[in-house]
């Protein structure tokens, strides 16, 4: 259990690089026939691209994620929830920017001398007007077990 | 579509969650568990070689039942969380019942209570949904 509440809390406030994403029409239409549905008119990008567009958007992975919270391995990571906010649909094409960091921490004891740190990230997709179209907010569990 | 509070949405199937979309998914979130993809990985870590479905796709199914129902432009809010995993050969259903309607700037919203079934009953998501209502809904 290497990572310590201190330097977990310490990312309260982090803020990512920030930076821009363009969803392109081959990946909107890949990722919406993983889910089963048909292409959505005019060129609207299926709602899940709010899961990776802003993280790439704003200068990370999810991988970078994982490293930024020590995780001590990729199955050690749960999602708590995810709270997506449209305030006007995503399009193919336009030209995103993203900003956004981490906004909350809280350490779990749990039996066993297991922890779990939970992360909450908030991250805004803006249009080039930079009013807000969209804003994801989420928050995963890094699982860390007693030795 | 002119609805009320109680009202069911129409439910909307997945017959079966196949390893080849994870795997599609996995390579464009850049997604680096293995859960996603290695069957080995998976034997390891005790899911008997399952493969676990991402959950924004869980959510994307729940997605899909919402559009079919309200329109492509329709959705303003998701809230969930996630009790089980879907995973690969799972037959999912989402379903929603409207609990609220409300008018705000001219415009009608629906607050719906909103989850994803597998075919054992497990339920994989449950959350909160708000929706535009179309003209005359």
């Amino acid at each position: 259990m290497a990572a310590s509440e201190e330097r977990m809390r310490a990312l309260i406030g982090h803020a990512f690089p920030g930076g821009h994403y363009r969803i392109e029409p081959w990946e909107n239409f890949l990722l919406t026939e993983a889910t089963g549905a048909d292409r959505l008119p005019d060129g609207i990008a299926h709602p899940i691209h709010l899961f990776h567009v802003p993280i790439a958007g704003v200068g990370v992975s999810i991988g970078d994620l994982f490293e930024l919270a020590e995780a001590p391995s990729d199955a050690s990571v749960t999602i708590d929830y995810y709270d997506w906010e449209f305030f006007e649909p995503l399009h193919e094409l336009q030209p995103y920017a993203m900003r956004g960091g981490v906004r909350e921490h809280e350490r779990t004891p749990h039996a066993g001398g297991t922890v779990v740190d939970s992360l909450t990230y908030c991250i805004e997709v803006l249009a080039e007007s930079e009013q807000v179209v969209a804003r994801t907010t989420f928050r995963w569990h890094f699982w860390r077990f007693a030795e | 579509m002119n609805a009320e509070v109680g009202d069911h949405i129409p439910e909307w199937t997945l017959e079966r969650v196949t390893a080849e979309r994870m795997r599609t998914v996995a390579a464009i979130f850049r997604d680096p568990n293995p859960v996603h993809w290695d069957r080995e990985f998976s034997e390891r870590v005790g899911l008997a070689g399952h493969l676990v479905n991402q959950s924004p796709v869980n959510l994307g199914y729940v997605v899909n039942m919402l559009l079919a129902w309200a329109g492509p432009t329709s959705l303003r809010r998701l809230r969930v969380e996630f009790p089980a995993p879907v995973l690969d050969g799972d037959r999912v259903t989402a379903g929603g019942v409207v609990k609220s309607i409300r008018s705000e700037a001219g415009r009608r919203l629906a607050e719906c209570e909103v989850w994803l079934d597998r075919q054992d009953g497990q339920r994989a998501v449950q959350g909160i949904a708000v929706l535009v209502l179309p003209e005359g809904g």
